[in-house]
C-alpha cells in the first residue's frame, strides 16, 4: 500500500504533503505509486478532484472523519478525508500495490490497444485478479481494519496539527514546514498505516 | 457580501504566499500589473500586438484562425475580465445539457431503426446505375430512409400514438444480410471503428476537428462531433446476429422497373428468392417478414399510361403494400436547375467506411422531382406499410405469447420448468413451455433459437417494441424472457437481453426515480457486460452496451452520472477501446461530470463535480497531445480551463504546485506541437513562446486571491511577517490605509 | 509590528498552554528555517521540548491571573487605539485581533473534547451543543454552531456560559442572531470615556466569536454593542449576521434534514 498525505487549507490551497508506504507485514515504508516516476502530479490531481466529493460530504456528516469519500478506478487510488472543525482537509490517498499480474490494466496512461481477439482473456485476468487482492485484507482499502486504522492516524496528525497550530509564530493558512511535524506525520504512519 | 462571479477582477493581492520564489516573484509584480492592465482591457489589442510581432506572414495567419486559442494568455484574460460571461452561460446548464442529452437519445434510438431490405430487379439496378449510382436502387434510397420525412406517428400497445419527428429506418441490401457481411471480417469491428477514428481525424481538412470547436467557444459541454461520430461507428459496428433482431429486416423492398418485360413474373421470381431460394434468410431469421413491391417508372423513357395499367395490376396480386416510384433515368449534374445534393448517409458501418463507400465523387446530385418522389416513397412505405406491420406483430406477439407468460399459469409455467420438468412434453405451440428442465428449444450446437420458439418470439417482440420506441413494452418483455436465456445457458442471449433491458429502461423518459431502481439497472448492465465479456468474448457489443449505459445514464442527471462515470472507467480500464477511443471517453468522463448540477442555485453550491471534470478534461488533453492531435488537445485543455474557473481562483491558479507545472508544460508542449504541425520553425518559436510563458506565471502567482469570499476574512491576518520583510508597502498600492492594508476586509 | 504582538496574544487567549516561557516553541516564521531536516535555523529549546512534545490538556484546568489579563489587554487596546481614525476603526481593529484567535480555539476546543472524552468534564463540554456525546460534530447548521459558541466557547474562555441566544424577531433579517454576555469579562477594567461612549471594547470577543463561525464555514459579521440595563451596566450584546450562502445553505439542509 502506498500513501499521499495531503493537508489543505479551506481555499485548497496546501499546507503539507508527504508520500510514504505501508510499514505494516514488512513495507519498507516507501512510496510505489502505479504512475511511472514522472507521473506524480496525478496524485495532486486525483486529491484535488476528490475535493469535490468533499465539499458535498462536509455538509451531509457533520463527524471529523468523513471516512473513505472517493475512488479513483483507473488507478484504484482511494481517498479518505478528514476534516478539522477549523475547516482545514486532510486527505489521504491511498493505493494498493500493483500486482504483477495486472500489468495490463494500469492507470489510462498505460497501453489500451488490446482490441479484437485476445482481449477479452486480459480482461478477465485483470478484473479477477483485482477481485482477488481486493479480498486479502492488508491490501483492502475498504475494509473496517483499514478504516480503523485511517482514523486513528487522522487522529494523531489532527493532534499535531492542533499543535501546529496553537504556535504563536503558525498563521493559520501557511505551509507547515516544521520538520518536528513531519517526523511526527511519518511516525503516525509508521504506526497506523 | 459579494458573490465570487461577481467580485471585481482585479483585486489587490494578498501578499500570502506560500512559496519562496513567489515572493521574489512578486518583486517584479509592479510593473507586470501595468503591463497586462491595457490587454486586460480590451484582448483584442493583445491579440493584435501578438500577430504583429509574428514573424512570418503565415504565422499570423496560423494565430488568428486559431480560435481555439493555443496562446493561452487570451484565454485567461478573455476570462478573467469577463466573468459575467462565464457565469450566465455557466449559470443555465439545464438548458444545454437538456438539448445535448436529446441529441444523444435521438442518435441511439435512430441506431435501433428497423432494418428494410432491398431488393431489385436487374433492370432496376441498371437504371439507377445510369442514374450514376453504382449500388443500384439500394444505394439511391439509402440515406432517404434514414430520416422519415415529417412526423411518424406510432401507436404503443395501449394505442396512444406517439408523434416521433426523427423517425428513420435502415435501408440495407438483401444480399448483405443474408451473407452476413462477410467481407470486412478480417478484422474485428472494434478495431475497425478505430482505424476509421484514425482515418476521419487525419484526413486532411478535417470537418470534424473543425467543428469541436463552435462548441467550444459557445462554453457548453455539449457533445464533441467527433465522439457522435464514433457512436454512429459503434452502434453500426455490430454484424447481424442470432441474439438480436434489430438488424433482421422487417420488411423487404422488392423493386422493378417499367423497363421489365415481364414484370409480374420478374414479382414472383424475386419474392421466391427471398423465401427459398439463394437471398434465403440464415435460419435464425424469421421468415415472416413484410415484403413491399416497387414500381419503378422511368420518366424520361416509358409511358407512364402503361406504368399506370402495371402498377394497378401489381395492387390487384400483391395487395395495398406496392408503390409506384417515377424516376428520371438521366443523370443529373450539379449545374442542372433543380439539381438537388443528395444527403449524406449517417449510418455507415465502420467496414464501408473503410471501403470508401459514400465517398466516390461526382455522385450526389439528384432532380429535385426525383428527391420528392423518393421522400414521398419512403414515407408511405414507413408510416402506411412497416409500421403498421410492425404495431400488428407485436400486439399479436403480446397477446399470444407475452401475456400468457405473463400470467399466473405462465409464471407457474416457467417456474416449474425451472425446477421440475413438469411441462415437459406439453409442447403446445406458445406459454413458454419447454421440454425439461432445460428448455430443448435452444440449440446449443448452433448457438440459436429457432425463430419460432417462445424465447425467439418474445425477443422479437420486445425488440420490435424497442424499434417502434414503446420502452415500457420492450422493458418489460426483456425482464420476462432473460432469465430464461440464462437457464438455457444461452449466454449472448442472455446478454443482449439483459442489456436491452437495461436501455429500454434508461430510455422510457419516466421508468426510473429512486435510487433502487438505478441499481437495478446497473446490475443487468454488470450481468449483460459479465456475458458478453466473459462468457462470450464479444468485445464489440460489450463496449456497445457499455456506451449505451454511460450515454443514457448521463442523460438522467444526478446520481445517475456518477454510475456513467464508473462504467466509462471500467470500459477503458478493461482495454475496449483503443487508443482514440481512450481519449473519448476521457472527454466523456469529463461531460459527465461537468453535466452534475450541484444543489444550490445560487451563492452557495455544492455536489458539483468540476474538479473531476477538469482533471479528464485535462487527461483527455495529454493523450490527444500524445496522439500527436495538438488542435484537439488544445481544444480539451481550454474545455479543463473553463470547468476549473469555478473552482479555481480568478486567474485559474492551481493551489498544488505539481498541477500547475503540468498544466503549464502542458500547454507549452500543445503550442510548440501545433505550430510544428503548421511547417513553422518550432526552434524559434519555441524560445519566443517561453518568455509570455514566464510573465504568465509570475502574474499568476501574484494574482492569487480567494474569491470565495466569506473566506476572505481567512486571509485576513497580517501578512508580513516582520515589518523588515521584502514587501513593502507601496506594492500594494490600491490599498487606501497603506499601513493596515494587510487586512483585506470589505 | 502588528504581528508578534498578535502572536502573543494568540496564545495566550487560546488558553493557558504559555504558562511557562522556558519552553519555547519551535520559531517557524524566519524565513530560513526551510523544510530540511538539519536545517540551521532550527533551534530546539535547551530541554529538548517542542510544542509538540507538550500535550494539549495539561494546561486546560490552569488558571491564568486576571490582573495580567487585563494589562495586556488594555495594551492591545491602546496599541490599537494609536492609529484609529474613529471608533468604527478602533472596533474593527480589535475585531481582527480576535479573529484568528477564533480560528484556532475551534480546534482546540474540538481537539479536546476528543482526546478528553474519558474524562468526565470534558464530556460535558460539548455536551450542550451537540447531538451525539463523543466525538463531537462539526456545527452543519446554525442553531448547533450557536450553541457551541454560547456554550463550550464561552466556557473556554470566560469559565462559564453566555447569559442569552436570541434570533432576531424582525422577518427582514433571519439572518441576524444575538448573543448576549451581562458582564463581558474583557471590559472589566475599561473604563470609556464620555464622547467615546458608542465603543465597546468587547469587539475583540466579536472578533473570536467571528473567526469561529468563519472556521467553522458560517460566513458572518459578528460586532459587539453595548445595551446597559439597571441590574448589568455593562451588558453587551453580540450581533451576529450569516451571510446569504450560509441562509442559502440553511434552506437546502433543511431540506435534507441535516440537523
Amino acid at each position: 500500500m502506498s500513501y499521499y498525505f495531503t493537508i489543505l487549507s479551506p481555499t485548497d490551497a496546501p499546507l503539507f504533503n508527504i508520500a510514504f508506504g505501508t510499514s505494516k507485514s514488512g513495507g519498507d515504508g516507501i512510496a510505489r505509486f502505479r504512475f511511472p516516476d514522472t507521473a506524480q502530479y496525478m496524485n495532486q490531481f486525483i486529491i484535488h478532484s476528490s475535493l469535490d466529493i468533499v465539499e458535498e460530504a462536509q455538509w451531509m456528516n457533520g463527524n471529523l472523519y468523513l471516512k473513505h469519500i472517493d475512488t479513483y478506478p483507473p488507478a484504484q487510488a482511494y481517498i479518505s478525508a478528514f476534516l478539522t472543525p477549523s475547516g482545514a482537509r486532510f486527505l489521504l490517498l491511498h493505493q494498493p500495490p500493483q500486482l504483477p499480474s495486472t500489468s495490463s490494466s494500469g492507470g489510462n496512461t498505460g497501453s489500451s490497444s488490446l482490441l479484437g481477439s485476445s482481449f477479452s482473456a486480459s480482461a478477465l485476468g485483470g478484473g479477477s485478479s483485482g477481485r482477488a487482492s481486493s479480498s486479502s485484507i492488508a491490501a483492502n482499502p475498504t475494509a473496517p481494519q483499514t478504516e480503523e486504522a485511517v482514523r486513528q492516524f487522522m487522529n494523531e496528525v489532527y493532534e499535531n496539527y492542533v499543535k501546529t497550530v496553537m504556535s504563536p509564530f503558525y498563521r493559520v493558512g501557511l505551509e507547515i514546514k516544521s520538520p518536528v511535524f513531519r517526523a511526527r506525520v511519518t511516525a503516525a504512519g509508521k504506526k497506523w498505516l | 457580501m459579494t458573490s465570487p462571479g461577481d467580485a471585481p477582477p482585479v483585486k489587490p493581492p494578498p501578499s500570502f504566499s506560500p512559496g519562496v520564489p513567489r515572493v521574489a516573484s512578486k518583486a517584479r509584480y509592479p510593473d507586470q500589473r501595468r503591463d497586462s492592465s491595457p490587454a486586460l482591457g480590451s484582448t483584442s489589442d493583445l491579440a493584435g500586438s501578438r500577430i504583429n510581432t509574428s514573424p512570418t506572414p503565415p504565422l499570423s495567419a496560423t494565430t488568428a484562425d486559431l480560435p481555439i486559442r493555443i496562446a493561452s494568455p487570451h484565454a485567461r484574460s478573455v476570462r478573467s475580465i469577463t466573468p459575467q460571461l462565464t457565469r450566465s452561460t455557466l449559470g443555465s446548464p439545464l438548458e444545454g445539457r437538456f438539448e445535448g442529452s436529446e441529441d444523444i437519445r435521438s442518435l441511439i434510438a435512430r441506431a435501433f431503426s428497423p432494418v428494410v431490405a432491398v431488393y431489385a430487379s436487374a433492370d432496376t439496378d441498371e437504371l439507377v446505375r445510369q442514374k450514376g449510382f453504382k449500388g443500384g436502387f439500394w444505394e439511391l434510397i439509402r440515406p432517404f430512409g434514414e430520416d422519415v420525412h415529417g412526423k411518424v406517428v406510432i401507436r404503443d400497445i395501449i394505442g396512444a400514438g406517439h408523434g416521433w419527428e426523427d423517425y428513420g429506418v435502415h435501408f440495407v441490401d438483401l444480399g448483405g444480410v443474408v451473407q452476413n457481411r462477410s467481407p470486412g471480417q478480417d478484422s474485428s469491428p472494434l478495431a475497425q471503428v478505430e482505424e476509421v477514428l484514425e482515418r476521419q481525424l487525419n484526413s486532411a481538412d478535417d470537418p470534424l476537428v473543425g467543428s469541436v470547436q463552435p462548441n467550444d467557444v459557445l462554453g457548453m459541454p455539449s457533445t464533441s462531433s467527433i465522439y457522435k461520430f464514433f457512436l454512429r461507428q459503434l452502434l453500426s459496428a455490430s454484424p447481424v446476429s442470432s441474439h438480436e433482431t434489430f438488424r433482421h429486416p422487417v420488411a423487404c423492398v422488392i423493386a422493378i422497373s417499367s423497363r421489365n418485360t415481364a414484370p409480374l413474373e420478374s414479382l414472383r421470381q424475386l419474392y421466391a428468392d427471398t423465401s427459398n431460394g439463394d437471398k434465403k434468410m440464415p435460419p435464425w431469421v424469421h421468415s415472416e417478414f413484410l415484403r413491399y413491391y416497387v414500381l419503378v417508372h422511368d420518366e424520361d423513357r416509358d409511358d407512364i399510361t402503361e406504368s399506370t395499367k402495371l402498377y394497378d395490376q401489381m395492387k390487384r396480386h400483391f395487395g395495398l403494400h406496392c408503390h409506384l416510384l417515377r424516376l428520371r433515368s438521366n443523370q443529373c449534374v450539379v449545374t442542372d436547375d433543380d439539381s438537388v445534393r443528395v444527403p449524406e448517409c449517417e449510418w455507415l458501418s465502420p467496414s464501408e467506411h473503410l471501403q470508401g463507400v459514400g465517398q466516390t465523387d461526382g455522385v450526389p446530385y439528384l432532380f429535385d422531382s426525383d428527391v420528392m418522389a423518393i421522400k414521398t416513397f419512403v414515407r408511405e412505405l414507413v408510416a402506411q406499410s412497416v409500421i403498421p406491420f410492425m404495431e400488428n406483430r407485436v400486439a399479436v406477439w403480446n397477446d399470444q405469447v407475452a401475456s400468457r407468460r405473463r400470467g399466473l399459469s405462465g409464471r407457474f409455467m416457467s417456474l416449474s420448468r425451472r425446477w421440475t420438468g413438469f411441462g415437459a412434453g406439453s409442447r403446445s405451440s406458445f406459454a413458454g413451455s419447454g421440454s425439461g428442465g432445460v428448455s430443448g428449444n435452444y440449440d446449443a450446437v448452433h448457438g440459436f433459437y429457432k425463430p419460432d420458439t417462445p424465447e425467439a418470439i418474445l425477443r422479437k417482440l420486445a425488440d420490435f417494441a424497442f424499434m417502434l420506441r414503446d420502452w415500457k413494452l420492450s422493458a418489460s418483455t426483456y425482464e420476462l424472457v432473460r432469465s430464461d436465456y440464462g437457464n438455457d445457458k444461452a449466454w449472448r442471449y442472455h446478454a443482449g437481453a439483459h442489456e436491452m433491458c437495461a436501455v429500454s429502461m434508461l430510455l422510457n423518459p419516466l421508468a426510473i426515480s429512486g435510487k433502487t431502481k438505478l441499481e437495478t439497472v446497473d446490475q443487468m448492465l454488470e450481468t449483460a457486460c459479465y456475458s458478453y465479456l466473459t462468457r462470450c468474448s464479444d468485445a464489440t457489443n460489450g463496449l456497445r452496451c457499455l456506451t449505451l449505459a454511460i450515454e443514457l445514464l448521463k442523460s438522467r442527471g444526478g446520481s445517475a452520472t456518477e454510475s456513467a462515470t464508473r462504467w466509462a472507467m471500467r470500459a477503458m480500464d478493461i482495454g475496449l477501446v483503443g487508443s482514440i477511443g481512450q481519449i473519448l471517453f476521457s472527454e466523456r468522463v469529463s461531460a459527465c461530470y461537468a453535466s452534475k448540477v450541484g444543489l444550490g442555485s445560487g451563492v452557495w453550491k455544492q455536489g458539483s463535480r468540476r474538479r473531476k471534470a477538469g482533471m479528464w478534461s485535462v487527461f483527455a488533453a495529454d493523450l490527444w497531445l500524445k496522439n500527436r492531435k495538438p488542435a484537439l488537445a488544445s481544444a480539451s485543455l481550454e474545455e479543463a480551463e473553463r470547468l476549473y474557473a469555478d473552482v479555481l481562483d480568478t486567474d485559474g491558479v492551481f493551489p498544488m504546485p505539481e498541477m500547475q507545472s503540468f498544466i503549464d508544460n502542458l500547454r507549452h508542449a500543445i503550442r510548440v506541437q501545433y505550430l510544428g504541425a503548421r511547417g513553422l520553425d518550432t526552434d524559434e518559436y519555441a524560445d519566443d513562446s517561453t518568455a509570455p510563458l514566464e510573465t504568465q506565471a509570475t502574474e499568476e502567482t501574484s494574482e492569487k486571491l480567494d474569491k470565495r469570499s466569506h473566506r476572505r476574512s481567512l486571509m485576513g491576518i497580517p501578512n508580513s511577517t516582520d515589518p523588515g520583510s521584502l514587501n513593502p508597502p507601496p506594492v500594494t498600492r490600491e490599498n487606501e490605509t497603506p499601513s493596515h492594508d494587510d487586512f483585506e476586509r470589505a | 509590528m502588528a504581528h508578534p504582538r498578535h502572536g502573543s496574544m494568540l496564545s495566550f487567549g487560546g488558553g493557558p498552554n504559555n504558562t511557562t516561557p522556558s519552553e519555547k516553541p519551535l520559531f517557524q516564521n524566519a524565513p530560513i528555517s526551510t523544510a530540511s531536516q538539519s536545517s540551521p535555523g532550527l533551534r530546539v529549546p535547551s530541554n529538548r521540548k517542542t510544542i509538540y512534545d507538550r500535550h494539549l490538556n495539561r494546561s486546560r484546568n490552569a488558571e491564568l491571573s486576571r490582573a495580567s489579563f487585563a494589562f495586556l489587554f488594555s495594551e492591545m487596546v491602546t496599541y490599537a487605539q494609536r492609529r484609529v481614525t474613529g471608533i468604527q476603526d478602533l472596533e474593527r481593529r480589535l475585531n481582527e485581533q480576535g479573529y484568528p484567535l477564533g480560528l484556532r480555539l475551534l480546534d482546540l476546543l474540538f481537539y479536546r473534547t476528543i482526546a478528553g472524552s474519558s474524562s468526565s468534564s470534558s464530556a460535558s463540554a460539548l455536551s450542550t451543543s451537540s447531538t451525539t456525546s463523543s466525538p463531537p460534530n462539526r456545527p452543519l447548521r446554525i442553531l448547533p454552531l450557536l450553541h457551541l459558541i454560547h456554550g463550550p466557547l464561552w466556557r473556554l474562555l470566560f469559565n462559564r456560559p453566555a447569559d442569552a441566544l436570541e434570533h432576531s424577531v424582525s422577518p427582514d433579517t433571519p439572518n441576524e442572531y444575538m448573543i448576549t454576555d451581562n458582564d463581558p469579562m474583557v471590559n472589566t477594567y475599561i473604563s470609556v470615556p464620555r464622547e467615546m461612549s458608542m465603543l465597546n471594547c468587547a469587539a475583540f470577543v466579536a472578533g473570536i466569536i467571528e473567526g469561529v463561525c468563519d472556521g467553522c464555514g458560517f460566513e458572518a459579521k459578528v460586532s459587539a454593542h453595548n445595551q446597559p440595563s439597571e441590574m448589568w451596566p455593562g451588558r453587551t450584546v453580540f450581533l451576529l449576521r450569516f451571510g446569504e450562502s450560509v441562509m442559502e445553505r440553511e434552506v437546502v439542509l433543511e431540506k435534507a434534514g441535516v440537523k
